[in-house]
């Protein structure tokens, strides 16, 4: 469904993604994981292209992400996009967040993406919040409320982008929850994240970051109890001590 | 006739200089006044004694209430009527003085106010006097807040310079004006009297957006 | 010394003045309509891209921004008619105001578009609008709310900017003042009473200013 060929992307001198290979097939959940710097944003930015690489090429559902003739919106529309800091539209309700995509880039019927948009929003378990404004939300319902506004779209991937860095300890539980189950559902997920806990549970592969390369990828239970390489393992007890 | 027009221009040139030196000569002894009094009455207004401020907030909406032209004429023409004569280029000086410190004042107390009230106490605690607590602590942290739309201030102090030429004061407004009498080639004189202006000003407009951006 | 001001004459005057002060207001606000459409049509060339369009745009405001409005004026005033334009003077000032307070409403605009956070513009662009559908419905909507008060400063210098006008004989509310003082002789009565009007005018202006400004903290705030 998405695959990286000998991906390349400098910023200035920078070497933030070097020579990467991968492929996401679909309905897997691949978790990212590594430190700060480590390119992992980067990837996931690139699949639907908030990012232009410089050298590979990245193919999302036969189409190429990476030529500039590609149709962008129409791939866009077929991904979500979860960011660390939300990023909610602060002057819309949490139900007119939902709704502005599917009416105006999919050209859906107000009405009919009403129906979405509640639907969406009691998926997150969410629905007594539709005339909410962002601020008025606490930031594990603002999270869920972004998860709901990518999952308008009926996308066929979603990709996370540390989902649950900005968010006080008590509400990252709400926000994991959400992510299980729509993995539980099917859906192809990409997810850079630290939750060991969460990768556990669902994904089907970890993969491992360091300087712009995948250093190691395998099941997250191998990977979290018998990591291959050093750099991976100093990693993983670092996170550990918190 | 524009050819001998702009020969014409051209020979009366050092008149323009002349007028610019008058405009640099009132725009920076301004700067300087205003800057001063600004800064006296920015800290007295952002001080804790409401009845001095709120006075100097009435001062201030006067000022920032009325055309500076108006200000100009009730200075030059009313003066005299009440026994004080002013030649045209000290009643232009303190029209300035008068305008700009009012602008001044209102962005110095913005700038002390943003200081949060712990850098003070902390001040306070380690016994400075208040002159102590605004040298040292509170002024150099408020100029950050200060600088960028200080220097956009002066650039507009320059700009209203030119309304002093309506007093007599022979600055480059005022030269242009009397030119134009006599070479009617009204796009070309003022054309000159902008790029002079524009050549003070400019510099000063690319100085604030850096400050801006440096102070972000 | 104010003992012998004489309201008498001031009220004979009154008409003069009142007309005055219409003619400031029709100004005014005539010139801040057309401001604010040069302003928006300013900044949108100035942030497009498209080199033709942006470098005018540039050179434009920055010229506005670095010469006075009198000479500006002066320009108009004393430069249409050698181009065989002869238009009345209160058209000419009303040009003027308008070109200048263009500029500085086209850097009002362009900094409240810049100040609205850059993943806000990204969430719009991974959801697939495109980039008019961005402007329309996430960054205009937003930068609104952050403009209206510089925009009521202008307003405001802009109210106090056209008594220039009185300069190229344009029969406003300064222009009245130069008219009583000289058939009276009385120009403490006379601009005293001008001032008094534009300080009215900028209380009024001021106050919804700093409402809009509190409506918009508070609505930050939440």
């Amino acid at each position: 469904m998405i695959q990286f060929k000998n991906v390349n992307k400098w910023f200035g001198k920078l070497h933030v993604l070097n020579d990467i290979n991968l492929e996401i097939k679909k309905g897997e959940v691949l978790v990212v994981c590594g430190p700060s710097g480590s390119g992992k944003s980067t990837l996931i930015r690139c699949i639907n292209r908030l990012e232009k690489i410089q050298e590979g090429e990245i193919i999302v559902n036969k189409n190429p992400v990476h030529k500039r003739s590609s149709n962008l919106t129409k791939l866009r529309a077929q991904i979500g996009f979860v960011f660390q800091q939300f990023h909610l539209y602060p002057h819309m309700t949490s139900l007119q967040n939902i709704m502005l995509a599917p009416v105006n880039v999919k050209n859906i019927p107000k009405s009919n993406a009403e129906k979405i948009a509640i639907e969406k929003l009691e998926q997150v378990g969410l629905s007594d919040k539709s005339d909410s404004y962002p601020a008025q939300l606490s930031g594990g319902q603002q999270q869920r409320v972004a998860i709901a506004r990518g999952l308008a779209m009926s996308p066929e991937i979603m990709l996370f982008d540390e989902p649950t860095s900005a968010l006080d300890p008590e509400m990252i539980g709400e926000v994991l929850d959400v992510m299980v189950n729509l993995a539980s559902e099917g859906m192809t997920m990409c997810v850079v994240t630290h939750e060991m806990g969460f990768a556990k549970k669902v994904a089907d592969r970890v993969l491992f970051m360091d300087e712009g390369k995948i250093i190691e990828t395998g099941k997250p239970d191998e990977f979290f109890d018998n990591p291959k390489t050093e750099r991976a393992a100093d990693f993983i007890s670092k996170i550990l001590t918190h | 006739m524009m050819a001998f027009y702009f020969q014409r221009l051209v020979e009366i040139f050092p008149f323009f200089l002349l007028g610019l030196w008058m405009t640099v000569k009132v725009a920076f002894i301004s700067l300087f006044n205003c800057t001063i009094l600004g800064f006296v009455l920015g800290i007295f207004r952002a001080g804790k004694n409401k009845f001095i401020s709120r006075i100097i907030g009435v001062y201030v909406s006067l000022i920032r209430g009325t055309p500076f032209v108006v200000q100009i004429f009730i200075i030059f023409f009313i003066l005299p009527e009440w026994g004080i004569q002013l030649e045209a280029f000290p009643a232009a000086l303190l029209a300035m003085a008068i305008m700009g410190s009012a602008f001044i004042c209102e962005i110095v107390a913005g700038g002390i106010n943003s200081i949060p009230k712990g850098q003070w106490e902390a001040a306070v605690s380690s016994g400075l006097s208040l002159f102590q607590q605004l040298r040292f602590v509170v002024v150099p942290q408020a100029m950050k807040v200060i600088l960028p739309p200080l220097v956009g201030q002066y650039v507009l102090l320059i700009k209203d310079t030119s309304v002093v030429s309506v007093i007599g004061v022979m600055e480059l407004t005022r030269v242009g004006w009397i030119t134009v009498v006599r070479i009617p080639e009204g796009l070309m004189v003022f054309s000159l009297v902008g790029v002079l202006y524009f050549v003070i000003s400019y510099p000063l407009i690319l100085l604030s957006n850096y400050l801006e951006r440096r102070m972000a | 010394m104010l003992a012998d001001f004489n309201f008498r004459i001031i009220f004979e005057y009154m008409p003069l003045f009142l007309n005055g002060l219409k003619s400031t207001f029709l100004i005014s606000i005539i010139s801040i309509i057309l401001a604010l459409m040069t302003g928006i049509v300013a900044c949108s060339c100035r942030i497009s891209g498209i080199k033709i369009i942006k470098y005018p745009a540039i050179a434009y405001i920055e010229i506005m921004r670095s010469t006075p409005l009198l000479v500006q004026i002066y320009f108009l005033y004393f430069g249409l008619p050698t181009l065989g334009l002869r238009i009345p003077e209160i058209q000419t000032g009303i040009l003027a105001l308008m070109l200048n307070s263009g500029a500085y409403i086209a850097e009002i605009i362009r900094a409240g578009i810049s100040s609205v956070d850059e993943g806000q513009i990204e969430a719009g662009v991974a959801s697939g609008l495109n980039y008019v559908q961005r402007m329309r419905f996430i960054i205009l909507p937003q930068a609104l709310g952050v403009t209206v008060p510089p925009l009521l400063g202008q307003a405001i210098v802009l109210v106090k900017d056209s008594a220039l006008l009185s300069l190229i004989s344009v029969a406003e509310l300064t222009r009245s003042g130069q008219t009583m003082t000289s058939e009276r002789l009385m120009p403490a009565e006379a601009f005293f009473t001008v001032a008094f009007f534009y300080i009215c005018i900028y209380l009024c202006l001021k106050t919804f200013s700093d409402w809009s400004q509190k409506k918009l903290i508070y609505r930050e705030a939440y």
